[in-house]
């Protein structure tokens, strides 16, 4: 008896609903499918009876390279109810792809990704024909909202058309083979279960996309490329020695489902396509209407019975248009859509394309895509064996003889307490409970060199240990992906981000993936607080100079995050316009850390030296405030390579900021960045001291305030050289460190000469002093 | 005729749609939705032609829409042919285009509702024959679709005089006797506006307007290929007219074509957000600096457009009515250009000195 091929499409349930019939059908003997064969000794464990979605969770690494990848499961997932109803049946039910860990599964972080999507000439043609907008709509409208009785033949016609257009020029080279040498080793379970069967039936669940390789496999004749083994089945490959790593089941959730974006996503919003699963399209509809209002209205937004009317009447005539028996996904959403957004929107919707949510979605999409998507989590059943991380954490706690509750300390500049360190901030960023430091480095804090940690052993542990399973087989790994899922969520918050990176060098930043790095770089790029992203680039930079203790010194994630946030900084810097302001001192920090970058990271930065200096001597035109035409001045003069300058250009620009309003913030930018230099030439000091002292009494009084902050960027014993210059300069014997001391409060000494100014003013207006004060004579 | 309406210009496609068309019709359509949409969004089976380059979905709510009892706006940047999707949608639903109001700080009630023939008005008193219907009294007492565009620059109290029409679909001409003083909407009637995001009026519509629109966003064309074949087509066309005998290259049109889309979304293809332009960054826009640089090329130097006329180019539509976008610009070229591959970038970024001030 010739095996029966399904063809279905990943997480589909329509394509759930044929395997069901089928197998129910045919009561098969045996019932294959994709998925990974390392795991059929462990059927058992996958069928125990879990919570949905779950996972098989697979990971490697070996000198060359390291891998995660998931093959996830929910209820309306086709392979799972062929798991199921297959065991039900009486049928042997095995998983017949190659292990994730295979090569061929190098760039596939998950199994059931849309394989069609990579041959997409022909979808893009059929999507013109029907005319929908993708992928996911033109599957919606051809099976998902009315199956129908001739569903299996729709899906074969749909798979061969769009394999039969997928001619090799099209996919990558590499894919392809990868996609041949799968096929072939499921053709040859196949081959291996019609044999056993004999007059039974074989039941075939694989992606349609390979349905047609595996029936022009079987059909074309002949035996396998490899000589049959002694049990009549496939071998399943061997796990390589000398490389770490395993599959196992781990709890899953449909917030992760539905987070696969680009070549990696498959079907979206899985909470809709459960409630299709469970109750049909109708319901499924009426299901998202509700949990869209229902969260509309939890964040007080206003939703009328005249909205929903109007939105359900939208919805019944877009599928009558569609040519739908009953509203789908797409139509329920377009009708929700005209009848509550009442402005024009920033983003195009989301279900008209494909990828993640783009930034500046309207919230009202935005909330209907989440009620699409569900916040399911699944629970694996207690008999369920743990995932190696359980196992690794012991060897791994035991291995630095950290004890399970108590206190904790540990040597950072020793070789095993810094491994303890590590341990510990991995636990901590997995969020295991039980887990604190009281004291230790910290984000831009003071070097610290040791740390201490509170410890409490809880019967929380272990679940969350278990559940954490799915982000690695290590702890390192794990604390990596973990990490790295963080990065997501700190978008444009640049605290955020230098908290994640300071994490990250706790954790012990080589396991940081490149992907984050990648990712960092461009959330770096949308941080729009120049104040924020100076603080990151300077505790970047610091790391990255002289972090022996934690081992982050000449880290390349640290160099990219440092050339992301000098480009964006530059970027930001750029932008700024406006009059006579305030000092702005983070800004001013934020100039400085990019001065620092370009003096000593030179090397990793993508912008030459020229670039950035053409930022500043733009950013010192008059339409600038005061603080960043000084900053940018100073910074020019700072990395001007023949250090003496153009001296008298500088003089020129500070006289021409001499005026009250403005001169004491353009001095503090001026200071901030080129300290040094203002010290060594000794020109400007003299230059400020016959400018200040030319100023009226009044005048003096208005930019005292703001001179005072300018020189405060100099320290104590700098300040001292500058009041003894003055000395010098005036002919005038005295000590310099006297001057600085002051009697009385500042403000006290200022708010006297005011009042004094005042009095005199009014004196000379009386006629009391003939021709004002200091004129008698 | 300079330029046909819709319905006279594909005459012929709307035609063979109709004898062909067996779908039930809404009443008061000339079309069934689903020809209707064919003769949009184009049905290469039955000769009909591709007019609109989008979403399909929003042709479907577009005209479900109109099916209803709200009106449709339809909203977007400048140049994204949301009035040639509004002529076209009015050609498909009433086989007529012209009942168009075109809105501005001077349209007033009459050229709404009514007016009168004072002539006849003085010599005969109110009657049928001395008042002059306006677009919407016209489209209400025929059942055809009625276009107002950029209804967001009239003034806010001839806006809500729309009010009514939508809710009561009648409209009430007092000045009348008897049953003519009251005009009942016929089936097929109603309004698509067009407005644009641009214009600071779109705030002031009431909420009480705002509720009887149902909102379309029309998007600048999506993908680069697409927007790159439009762009070399017409500007071909224009240069060709121009006098000018090479055709533009594609690779210097595909730098100005992605400068456009960067400078319009505000996101490199890198995805590293930068500054929005507040100049109108279109398609159109795109096609009229395609031309100037092959003109300067041609006429200048005898050869096709370079970068650097972009460059040249790009400064007089940057700053044509904002100061601060030549400063983005030039932040653009500054510090973008030179992280992009490719000689045609490099030679764009040398050029940048041709910017003014």
């Amino acid at each position: 008896m010739p095996a029966s091929f399904v063809g279905v499409r990943h997480h589909s349930p329509a394509c759930a609903r044929l395997v069901r019939r089928v197998i129910a059908e045919l009561q098969p003997a045996h019932v294959l499918v994709e998925g990974p064969a390392d795991m059929n000794e462990r059927m058992d464990e996958v069928l125990l009876g879990h919570e949905l979605p779950v996972a098989v969770f697979t990971s490697y690494r070996d000198q060359f390279r390291s891998h995660a990848s998931w093959t996830p499961l929910c209820e309306h997932s086709p392979e799972w109810v062929a798991l199921l109803d297959g065991r039900r049946a009486g049928a042997a039910v095995r998983f017949i792809d190659l292990p994730a860990w295979h090569p061929a599964f190098e760039d596939r972080a998950n199994r059931y990704a849309d394989t069609e999507r990579r041959y997409s000439r022909a979808v893009d043609r059929l999507c013109r024909a029907f005319a929908v907008d993708n992928v996911d709509t033109l599957w919606d409208h051809l099976f998902e909202i009315d199956p129908g009785d001739e569903l299996a033949e729709r899906l074969a016609t749909y798979f061969d058309l769009v394999r039969g257009e997928a001619g090799s020029e099209e996919a990558e080279e590499g894919e392809a083979n990868a996609d041949a040498e799968r096929e072939a080793y499921m053709a040859e379970w196949v081959r291996a279960a019609v044999a056993d069967a004999g007059h039974g039936h074989v039941v075939v669940v694989t992606g349609g996309f390979h349905r047609p390789a595996l029936v022009a496999a079987l059909t074309g004749g002949g035996g396998g490329q490899h000589p049959p083994t002694p049990s009549g089945w496939p071998d399943v490959p061997v796990f390589p020695a000398g490389a770490v790593g395993g599959s196992y089941l781990v709890p899953f959730s449909f917030r992760r489902l539905d987070a696969f974006v680009g070549y990696q996503s498959g079907m979206p919003s899985p909470h809709y396509y459960q409630r299709l699963w469970e109750n049909g399209t109708d319901e499924a509809g009426a299901a998202i209407v509700e949990s869209v209002v229902e969260r509309l209205r939890r964040r007080r937004q206003q939703v009328s019975t005249a909205d929903l009317v109007a939105a359900r009447t939208m919805a019944l005539g877009l599928a009558r248009l569609r040519g739908h028996a009953a509203p789908g996904r797409v139509d329920v959403l377009d009708g929700l859509v005209s009848a509550l957004v009442t402005d024009s929107l920033d983003r195009p919707l989301p279900w008209t394309g494909r990828g993640r949510l783009a930034p500046g979605t309207e919230p009202v999409v935005v909330e209907m895509v989440a009620a699409l998507s569900g916040d399911v989590v699944g629970r694996l059943h207690p008999d369920t064996p743990h995932p190696p991380l359980v196992d690794d954490i012991e060897v791994e706690l035991e291995r630095y003889r950290i004890p399970v509750s108590g206190r904790f300390e540990a040597d950072l500049t020793e070789l095993t307490g810094l491994g303890a360190s590590r341990v510990l901030h991995r636990l901590r960023v997995l969020a295991i409970p039980g887990v604190l430091r009281t004291s230790g480095p910290d984000v831009g804090g003071d070097p610290v060199l040791s740390e201490a940690w509170e410890l409490e052993d809880s019967e929380l542990r272990l679940p969350s240990v278990i559940e954490a399973g799915s982000y690695g087989a290590t702890l390192a790994e794990a604390a990596a992906a973990a990490l790295g899922d963080r990065f997501a969520h700190v978008a444009g918050d640049a605290g955020g981000l230098a908290a994640l990176l300071f994490d990250a060098a706790l954790c012990g930043l080589d396991e940081l993936s490149d992907q984050a790095v990648t990712e960092i770089a461009l959330l770096v790029g949308s941080i729009s607080d120049l104040g924020g992203l100076g603080a990151l680039l300077s505790t970047a930079l610091g790391l990255w100079r002289h972090d022996r203790l934690l081992g982050a010194a000449g880290s390349s994630a640290m160099a990219g995050v440092i050339d992301a946030a000098t480009i964006r900084a530059l970027w930001l810097i750029e932008a700024i316009r406006g009059g006579p302001a305030p000092a702005d001192g983070p800004r001013l920090q934020a100039i400085v850390a990019v001065r620092d970058a370009v003096i000593h990271a030179d090397s990793v930065l993508s912008v030459d030296r020229s670039s950035v200096l053409g930022v500043f001597v733009r950013s010192a035109a008059v339409d600038r405030p005061p603080d960043l035409r000084g900053a940018a001045i100073g910074l020019v003069w700072a990395l001007d390579e023949d250090s003496a300058g153009d001296v008298a250009a500088i003089e020129r620009s500070v006289r021409s900021a001499a005026r009250p309003a403005v001169l004491g913030d353009f001095l503090a930018g001026l200071f901030a960045l080129a300290r040094e230099q203002v010290l060594s030439t000794g020109g400007i000091i003299g230059l400020l001291d016959d400018v200040i002292a030319n100023f009226a009494e009044n005048d003096f009084l208005i930019a005292l305030p703001a001179l005072r902050l300018a020189f405060s960027w100099f320290p104590p014993r700098e300040r001292e050289v500058i009041a003894n210059t003055l000395l010098e300069r005036r002919g005038l014997v005295g000590s310099g460190r006297s001057l600085l001391r002051l009697t009385a409060d500042p403000e006290l000494l200022a708010r006297a000469r005011a009042v004094e100014a005042r009095v005199g003013d009014l004196l000379s207006l009386e006629a009391l002093v003939v021709g004002g004060l200091g004129e008698e004579d | 005729m300079q330029r046909p309406p819709a319905e006279v210009r594909w005459a012929d496609e709307l035609a063979r749609l109709r004898s062909s068309d067996r779908a039930p019709r809404p009443p008061g359509w000339a079309l069934s939705l689903d020809a209707a949409r064919r003769f949009v969004v184009g049905d290469p089976k039955a000769k009909v032609e591709r007019k609109f380059v989008g979403d399909t979905s929003l042709i479907d709510r577009a005209l479900v829409t109109l099916a209803t009892n709200r009106g449709l706006l339809l909203i977007g940047e400048p140049g994204t042919a949301k009035s040639l999707l509004s002529e076209l949608l009015a050609a498909a639903v009433s086989g007529d285009s012209t009942l168009t109001i075109q809105g501005g700080a001077a349209t007033t009630e009459d050229q709404i509702r009514y007016g009168w023939n004072y002539a006849l008005l003085i010599a005969d008193g109110p009657s049928e024959r001395s008042i002059v219907p306006a677009p919407v009294l016209r489209g209400m007492a025929e059942g055809k679709v009625v276009r107002f565009e950029e209804i967001t620059r009239c003034p806010l109290e001839v806006q809500d005089s729309l009010l009514s029409l939508l809710s009561d679909r009648v409209m009430a001409i007092p000045e009348l006797p008897g049953a003519g003083g009251m005009v009942f909407a016929v089936e097929g009637f109603n309004i698509i506006a067009t407005a644009n995001t641009r214009d600071r009026g779109i705030n002031e519509m009431s909420a009480a307007l705002k509720r009887r629109f149902n909102f379309e966003t029309v998007f600048p064309i999506p993908d680069l290929e697409t927007e790159l074949a439009l762009v070399e087509s017409e500007a071909t066309q224009l240069l060709q007219r121009s006098g000018v005998q090479v055709a533009p290259r594609r690779d210097v049109l595909e730098v100005l074509v992605t400068t456009f889309r960067e400078l319009r979304t505000g996101v490199t293809d890198t995805g590293d957000p930068i500054d929005q332009m507040s100049s109108v960054m279109s398609t159109a826009e795109a096609v009229s600096v395609a031309h100037a640089v092959g003109l300067r090329g041609w006429f200048l130097r005898g050869e096709a457009g370079s970068p650097g006329d972009i460059v040249e180019c790009l400064a007089g539509t940057a700053a044509k009515d904002d100061a601060d976008d030549l400063a983005r610009l030039r932040r653009y070229i500054e510090q973008q250009v030179p992280r992009k591959k490719g000689r045609h970038w490099k030679a764009m970024h040398d050029a940048r000195h041709a910017l003014p001030g």
